[in-house]
Order: C-alpha cells, then structure tokens, then sequence
C-alpha cells in the first residue's frame, strides 16, 4: 500500500481509536493483553483496509472486525476474563456528580465484562447507538434476535448491577 | 440505571478512560506481527516448510559426497521422506489461506474459523496415520539394509520375529496415535472448544 494509504488509514484509527479501546477494556482485563489485542485488532484493520470500499459507515466496519478480531482471536488460553468482584472496584461514596458517573460506569463495565463475549459484543454496539439493524448484520442473526438478546442482557445486567 | 437509555448515558458521560495513542504509535504497529491463531500456525508451517528445504539441500549436496552403501541409501529415503514433507506443509498453508475475517460478520467468521481449523486438525491427524507406517517400514528397510538382505529375509522366516515384529508395530501404531492426538488436543483443542461454544450460543 502506499505512503498516503498509510497516512489516512493512521489517521482514521486515531479518529476513531475511542472503539478499539473500548473493546480492548471488555474483552482483556489486564493492561498488557488489552495493549496486544488493540496491536492486533489494528493490524486486522490495516489488512482489511484495501477491501474497505465506503460502502458502509467506517465505525461498522471498524466494529465488525474489532470485535471479530478480539471474540475468535488466539488470545492466550486460558487467559480468560476473570470473574472480578464487585467490590474489587472499591466504590467511594461521593456526593460528587462526577464521581457517582465515575462509579457507575465502573459498575457498567464490570456488569459487561460478567457476559458472554458474544453479548458483550451486542451490549456495546447498543450503548454507542448502533441501529439494531447495524447490530444484526455485524452479528450474523436477525433484527428480531437482536431484540430478544438486548432484553434478556438489559435483564441480566438488572440483576448484576442490583 | 438499568434502562439502556440510562446506560448510554453512563456509557457516554464517562470520559475517555484509557491512554489515547499516538499517531507515530499506531504507524508503529502495523510493522509488527499478527498474533491471531492462523498467522500463528502460518508463521510456524512456513518455518518447518523452509527448515525441510534447508535439510533436503544439506543431504542432497551430502549424498553427491557418498559412494553407493547403506548410508547413501538411508540418506535418499530421507529425501523421498522430505519431498513428501513439502507436500504436507504446502498442502497445510493451502488449508490455512484465504482466511479473511473482515468482510464476514461475526457469526459467519467463528463458522469459517471453526470449519477451517478442525480440517486442518484431521489434516494434521490423517497425515500423520499415512506417516506412522512410512516411518515404520522405513526403520525396518534400514534394518534390512544393515543386516543384510538375504540375513533379514532368513530371520523373517522365523514365526516369532515376525509376531515381535507385529506386535512392535501395533504398539508404535497405537503410541504414535495416541501421542498425535494428546498433541493436537492440547495445541488445538481449547480454541476449538471455545469457537463451538460460541456457535452454540449464537445459534441458541
């Protein structure tokens, strides 16, 4: 690929390197597997970059091999997300706005990180505004699935977080 | 919270969370190598492809060195063996090629990836069914060699050493088998395990 492809293509995975993060934080627990994973899924991205033709919205294609990437990938075995404690997370109690967002979301993520990978996958296209349309074609199953899967993990994620 | 519009809120209020890369970071990476498990094995049949080539250079060059006996005999049935290797490995990155996960969605890349890997495993298993007796005939035709022909062929005659010899063979069969199959288990197993759990669910 050329100088200039290279140029964009860096370029577009800093714009939008906010989603490779966020799969790297649900999917590896540790700061060195989560460091692996992004190196991987951004060389999956370069690779697939020639075969990107605009046709779909550049963040769908950057979900869908993200998360092909970090769901089938050869992440070490047996290296798998731990089921972390809740109060690991050592909540303070503050009557700080910004901490109380702080806190939830803590809980949010440690709620995601307790699903399957597959619900993992779903939950966060849901949270960042994928249509559910969006969601099945990346996933492979269809729009109605989606509908009954989101309703179960809003469910489960009722009960985690309670 | 538990409404999802309450936790896109949440999703979204908390800021960023995690250490931005550099550009020259991420131009950085795409030197670096991929870590998914077929360019893992790619990476590891090209080696034993280009080692196998390496040797059968050494040995041919070596044999041109030999006068006519018994090691020159025993070098050539290595290189029969190893040009039989070139097609295994050859064969084994056909297997692993065209493997492209970005233009499938999720469920129809774990099918692909799935699929792909247990052929090569029974690839890998069925190859080395063939090799076992290649090997096993191979030893003996060497044994032969060294003993002499007509030696070999008048202990033959004998029913015990060919019952030893029977039984020696089931036993390197069945060893050899198990020993395979312990190996691609462990190598391979796992992630198969795992690629099918998957599948289950998004089919459930």
């Amino acid at each position: 690929m050329t100088e200039d492809q290279e140029k964009s293509f860096v370029k577009l995975v800093n714009e939008n390197q906010g989603l490779i993060h966020k799969v790297c934080i649900l999917y590896e627990t540790d700061k060195e597997a989560r460091n692996d994973l992004f190196q991987e899924i951004v060389l999956q991205l370069w690779k697939s970059f020639p075969t990107f033709r605009g046709e779909a919205k550049i963040t769908t294609w950057m979900y869908r091999i993200a998360l092909n990437t970090a769901i089938s990938g050869l992440r070490k075995l047996g290296r798998k997300i731990k089921t972390e404690e809740l109060e690991e997370f050592h909540f303070n109690i503050s009557d700080n706005t910004e901490d109380n967002f702080e806190e939830n979301f803590q809980k949010l993520q440690w709620a995601i990180r307790q699903l399957s990978e597959i619900e993992r996958a779903m939950i966060m296209m849901a949270l960042d505004e994928v249509p559910y349309d969006e969601i099945a074609e990346n996933i492979g199953i269809t729009q109605n699935n989606v509908r009954v899967r989101m309703n179960r993990i809003r469910e489960k994620i009722r009960t985690l977080i309670r | 919270m538990e409404e999802l519009d309450d936790l896109k809120q949440i999703w979204k209020s908390h800021g960023q969370g995690y250490e931005p890369k550099k550009e020259s970071e991420i131009a950085l990476m795409l030197q670096g190598r991929s870590n998914s498990i077929i360019g893992k094995i790619k990476r590891n049949v090209w080696f034993e492809l280009i080692f196998t080539i390496a040797c059968s250079i050494a040995l041919l060059v070596y044999t041109f060195t030999l006068e006519a006996g018994a090691i020159m005999w025993t070098i050539i049935s290595l290189l029969v063996l190893f040009t039989a290797y070139l097609f295994y490995y050859v064969k084994k990155l056909l297997l692993l090629g065209r493997f492209d996960p970005s233009g499938e969605n999720i469920k129809s890349s774990l099918e692909n990836l799935h699929r792909k890997l247990t052929i090569y495993v029974n690839f890998y298993r069925k190859s080395y069914t063939v090799l076992y007796p290649v090997y096993f005939f191979l030893g003996l035709f060497l044994g032969a060699l060294d003993t002499g022909l007509d030696g070999f062929l008048n202990r033959m005659r004998d029913p015990k050493t060919v019952i030893t010899l029977i039984g020696v063979m089931g036993l390197f069969f069945v060893l050899g088998f198990i020993a395979t199959h312990f190996y691609l288990k462990k190598l391979y197993g796992n992630h198969l395990l795992k690629l099918k759990e998957l599948l289950t669910e998004l089919q459930g």
